[in-house]
């Protein structure tokens, strides 16, 4: 800066310089923000960015399938065709309302295209468009290929719409409705966690979760893993395009240690009356067929059931909803006769000593009949099982008293659930004073309670489940199982009895050639031999059993309940059955032809020979 | 010929290519932000940008052609009186847009009065003794208090009337501009100290009273402390905003928190070109993220990397305009280019600072890169005014006639 400089201006160039200085400054803190802002502080404005504009949505993995223990398809999934409005290609200017109309509209061109009534309401559009925008909506669910080709000739005219395909349940089988049941539509699972967390999702689609039986004892089981679809969305909360983020794993298929084939005699034999039916493995307590009748279409349920249908079943008075093999309860009758005489042995009670039956057990002014009407005279415990005589029991009961008689009952497994891997299931009652006092008014418990105990009459309330287990643990000397539905993998090793029931080994050995001798010669006879056409056919096994009719009500409402519970081959069981029949004519008449069926379907039935079947013309206990 | 020759090589470059590079980036940028919109006519805005400079480019060879001297004789004085008059008409008269009577017909009359306050005070404070006077007696060029005084008052009037449209963000470009040229012409320096104290504390007694209030639970009190800043509404809460830029991020703080937002997602390389989302989604409202945040929609596509180089380039332009400051010779060329500057710089410094907030919200422009007629006009205009100073502002070296 010259001399001359200085006289002639009198704007300074220091003052320039300084100048320069506050602009440079200025530069530099802008720089300096901008850097802190830019890429010090990108990674939290990069999430704020996406926080508002990244909508997750939750894609459900598609549902694992159950199947029966060789791999049949009891629950599966089946492709379920829909149509989507993608609302932002209807995206209107002005108020939310331009663009309801412009989708309302729409929707009622598309309900002319495919011909079918529309599914959604503008009612229905509102709800979408205010609360879920983002996502495409649903307009038509699960429509049928025709109705789906129609709406692809048009598609052009619909570039707002598009179809997708889910999966729907299907129960193709067709059977053991109670054991698989059903689903029904719901929000899927995922932590609720505080708003604007990452794994707390923005939009979800109602997916299929367990409503009954095994799919919803197993839900979390089967219910793949969701996925995530991440939509990105304008101030407004408009799709403006997406991503796919994690995917969706579909969920394991659950294999199940029944049997489908004969799953299906059974649900056949049962059909037409009301009663159910168990097979278990006694060597495992595995459950091989369990059904319940009157029964239902699982199908029905799915995508939801119709109110009307509900209505229908839920109203229906042989209750076809209810699992009858373990949420019902059942007086066993006679086949509560094997368990008495397990009671009787651990008692010391001799069983060769012969018990004179009159047709009549008298008790004071009470008296309980037998069978036989005019009696079956001398008669050993052996025998006593075999022509089912309840004066034999009876008094077997009176000699050894309640206490005995309820804890052999409660070690079979009696008077408390099972533990079966399926809900619902009931306890039932193995009573004593102490419960007939607390339910039944006070009332004190009278020789005959204990008389009718013993043949398993008056409070006892047993589930057929219970009765299978019985069955089970005389076929396979004394181990009760927990009865189980979902197969073990090879991994898990044999399962452990719940409990060896500790009487002994002739005891069980007696009892046992006792249920033989039924259905050998005694009242259970047809469940070892059909007749047809003059001609019978016999089980190709050898087989044990006990045969059971339960009166129940009193008056016009008196009925009786015939039960069998049986096990095959004798030597070396590997099926165990417990089935009953409401309102039959007797165990041995009613019921016993089922169990047959139900035994030869396992093990077929040998040549069939002529003449008489057994001595026993006498079906009855 | 020759002289033309002479005269465009006198020119400065870098003040030139600078401008130029801005210019063909914010067309880049009015191009991302029109194409996320729905009027066609906005596909367009970044050609009507490209336009309007072509325009002002032409107005910008004339003044840098023209000596500023006798461009300051000629159009000083009528310029400000015109422009104060149009200030005046457009209160009247303007239409409003955005809650703000600022538009006239077709253009802005506060961004003319900008470059006639510049001009005006070149003549008055520059041409001391060397021409004959405006005012019928040879120029005395004002100074001490009186001069304090006359300088103050040719300040204020338009700042007072741009206030009054409303419109803040210009009248804190105007005082400060007008201000710094006061400064530079050595007008009674411990009045203008004093006057700056005063400014920062009439700043710091409205933003405590603004963050007093925010404080206050009693209303009463609160609106209490709001009325003595004598600011409007939509002001106040531009201030609570900045004091407090999570307060309210539905409401008034919402553009500041996108812009944040769209800003810092940039990172350092940024999204790249046209695929920015905040304004394309809607976030950074769209009504301005062509005009006063274009900044965030540039910030957000180009990163750090691209704000750095906008840095760089409007260094370009203040340090080559003061640089042609120092090398001219005369007062009124080294008041051009201080006013011209600080212009510049209060422009560039409020808005990218509000965009990142570093400033009170203010509507402001982006120099050659906002979308904006009038005032993309006018400050190229102001650039050719520059370039003159640099043609013609050492008479020893630029004595064209004597070549001539």
């Amino acid at each position: 800066m010259s001399a001359r400089d200085k006289t002639e201006c009198r704007v300074s160039p220091w003052f320039l310089l300084s100048l320069g200085v506050v602009f440079a400054a200025g530069l530099a803190v802008l720089a300096f923000s901008l850097y802190e802002v830019q890429v010090v502080g990108s990674a939290e404005f990069n999430k704020q960015s996406e926080n508002q504009s990244v909508r997750r949505m939750l894609v459900p993995g598609a549902r694992g399938r159950i199947l029966d223990r060789r791999g049949r398809v009891l629950a599966g999934n089946r492709p379920s065709y829909c149509i989507e409005c993608y609302i932002n290609e209807l995206q209107q200017r002005g108020g939310w309302s331009n663009t309801v109309n412009a989708v309302d509209a729409a929707l009622d061109r598309l309900a002319a295209v495919v011909k079918l009534p529309r599914q959604k309401t503008r009612a229905a559009i509102e709800r979408h468009v205010r609360q879920e925008l983002a996502v495409p909506m649903e307009v038509y669910h699960d429509i049928d290929l025709d109705a789906l080709s129609r709406f692809a000739e048009s598609f052009r005219d619909f570039p707002a719409f598009s179809e997708s395909v889910k999966f729907e349940r299907t129960y193709p089988l067709g059977c053991a409705a109670h054991l698989v049941g059903s689903v029904k539509w719901d929000r899927p699972e995922f932590a609720v966690s505080a708003e604007g967390d990452e794994s707390t999702p923005h939009f979800y689609a109602k997916e299929n979760r367990g409503r009954f039986g095994l799919e919803r004892r197993y839900d979390s089981y089967l219910v793949g893993a969701s996925g995530e679809r991440l939509i990105l969305v304008d101030a407004r909360g408009y799709r403006h395009g997406s991503w796919n983020g994690r995917k969706a794993e579909p969920g394991p298929d659950l294999r199940l240690t029944v049997d489908a084939d004969l799953q299906k005699v059974l649900e056949g034999e049962l059909a037409g009356s009301v009663g159910a039916g168990v097979v278990l493995d006694p060597r495992d307590g595995a459950v091989l067929a369990m059904a319940s009748s009157p029964s239902f279409d699982a199908n029905e349920f799915v995508p939801s059931i119709t109110a009307e249908a509900y209505a229908r079943l839920d109203g229906d008075p042989l209750k076809p909803l209810l699992n009858r093999a373990m949420s019902e309860y059942y007086a066993p009758g006679s086949t509560f006769k094997p368990i008495t005489a397990m009671a009787a042995l651990a008692a010391h009670v001799d069983p060769t000593s012969e018990y004179d039956c009159t047709g009549k057990f008298v008790l004071g002014e009470w008296h309980l009949r037998c069978s036989s009407r005019w009696g079956h005279g001398p008669i050993s415990m052996r025998r006593a099982l075999e022509k089912s005589c309840n004066t034999y029991f009876c008094n077997l009961g009176h000699e050894i008293g309640i206490e005995a008689i309820d804890e052999a009952a409660r070690m079979f497994g009696l008077g408390a659930k099972t533990g079966i891997d399926l809900d619902g299931e009931k306890p039932g009652t193995v009573p004593d004073e102490e419960w007939k006092i607390r339910n039944k008014r006070g009332e004190r418990w009278y020789p005959g309670d204990t008389c009718q105990t013993s043949i398993g009459q008056g409070m006892l309330q047993v589930t057929p489940l219970q009765m299978a287990v019985v069955a089970a643990a005389f076929a396979n000397g004394g181990k009760v199982y927990r009865p189980y539905l979902k197969a073990r993998d090879a991994s898990d090793g044999a399962p452990a009895p719940v409990r060896t029931i500790g009487f002994s080994r002739a005891a069980f050995e007696l009892v046992r050639m006792g249920m033989k001798d039924v259905v050998d010669k005694g009242t259970g006879y047809r469940i070892r031999t059909r007749p047809e056409g003059g001609r019978w056919y016999p089980l190709n096994a050898s087989c044990a059993g006990k045969t059971g009719t339960a009166e129940v009500g009193v008056g016009a409402n008196r009925r009786k309940n015939t039960w069998i519970i049986a096990f095959a081959p004798f030597e070396n069981p590997t099926v165990a059955v417990a089935m009953v029949i409401e309102n039959g004519e007797s165990g041995g008449l009613t019921t016993a032809p089922k169990v047959h069926n139900l035994l030869a379907s396992v093990f077929g039935e040998g040549p069939p020979h002529e003449g008489s079947a057994v001595n026993a013309g006498e079906a009855n206990d | 010929m020759e002289v033309l020759f002479a005269k465009i090589r006198r020119m400065n470059a870098v003040l030139f290519l600078a401008m130029a590079a801005l210019v063909v980036i914010g067309a880049m940028a009015i191009y991302s932000a029109g194409s996320a919109r729905s009027a066609e006519i906005l596909h367009h805005a970044y050609a009507a940008h490209l336009k309007t400079a072509a325009l002002g480019l032409a107005i910008y060879f004339a003044f840098a052609l023209t000596d500023y001297r006798r461009m300051l004789d000629i159009f000083a004085v009528p310029a400000y009186v015109l422009s104060t008059l149009l200030l005046f008409v457009v209160l009247v008269v303007g239409s409003e847009v955005y809650g703000g009577k600022r538009w006239l017909w077709f253009f802005q009359p506060s961004e003319i009065s900008k470059l006639a306050l510049i001009l005006l005070f070149a003549a008055v404070y520059g041409l001391h003794g060397r021409l004959d006077g405006h005012f019928g007696k040879r120029a005395e060029t004002p100074s001490g208090w009186k001069g304090l005084a006359m300088g103050l008052a040719l300040i204020g009037i338009p700042a007072a009337l741009v206030f009054a449209e409303p419109d803040l963000g210009t009248t804190l470009v105007i005082v400060p501009t007008g201000i710094a040229m006061l400064f530079a012409a050595r007008v009674c320096w411990k009045g203008l100290v004093a006057l700056l104290v005063a400014c920062a504390l009439v700043a710091a007694f409205v933003l405590g009273s603004v963050s007093a209030a925010s404080r206050a639970e009693d209303p009463e009190a609160r609106e209490r402390l709001l009325a003595r800043t004598h600011l409007k509404r939509h002001q106040i809460k531009r201030l609570q905003v900045f004091l407090d830029p999570d307060s309210d991020i539905h409401g008034a703080g919402y553009t500041l928190r996108q812009a944040r937002i769209a800003v810092g997602s940039g990172g350092m390389y940024g999204r790249g070109w046209m695929k920015g989302e905040h304004y394309r989604l809607g976030y950074l409202p769209p009504t301005i993220s062509m005009n006063d945040f274009i900044f965030a929609v540039l910030a957000e596509e180009a990163g750090f990397a691209g704000s750095a180089l906008v840095l760089a380039l409007y260094g370009g332009i203040l340090f080559s305009g003061l640089w042609i400051g120092l090398k001219c010779r005369d007062d009124s060329g080294r008041i051009l280019a201080v006013g011209i500057t600080t212009l510049v710089f209060c422009h560039v410094y409020e808005n990218m600072a509000m965009s990142i907030g570093l400033m009170p919200i203010t509507g402001l422009p982006l120099p050659f890169i906002s979308s904006g007629k009038t005032f993309m006009v006018v400050l190229v205009s102001a650039l050719g005014v520059l370039q003159s100073v640099s043609v013609h502002g050492n008479a020893d070296e630029a004595d064209f006639r004597k070549e001539k």
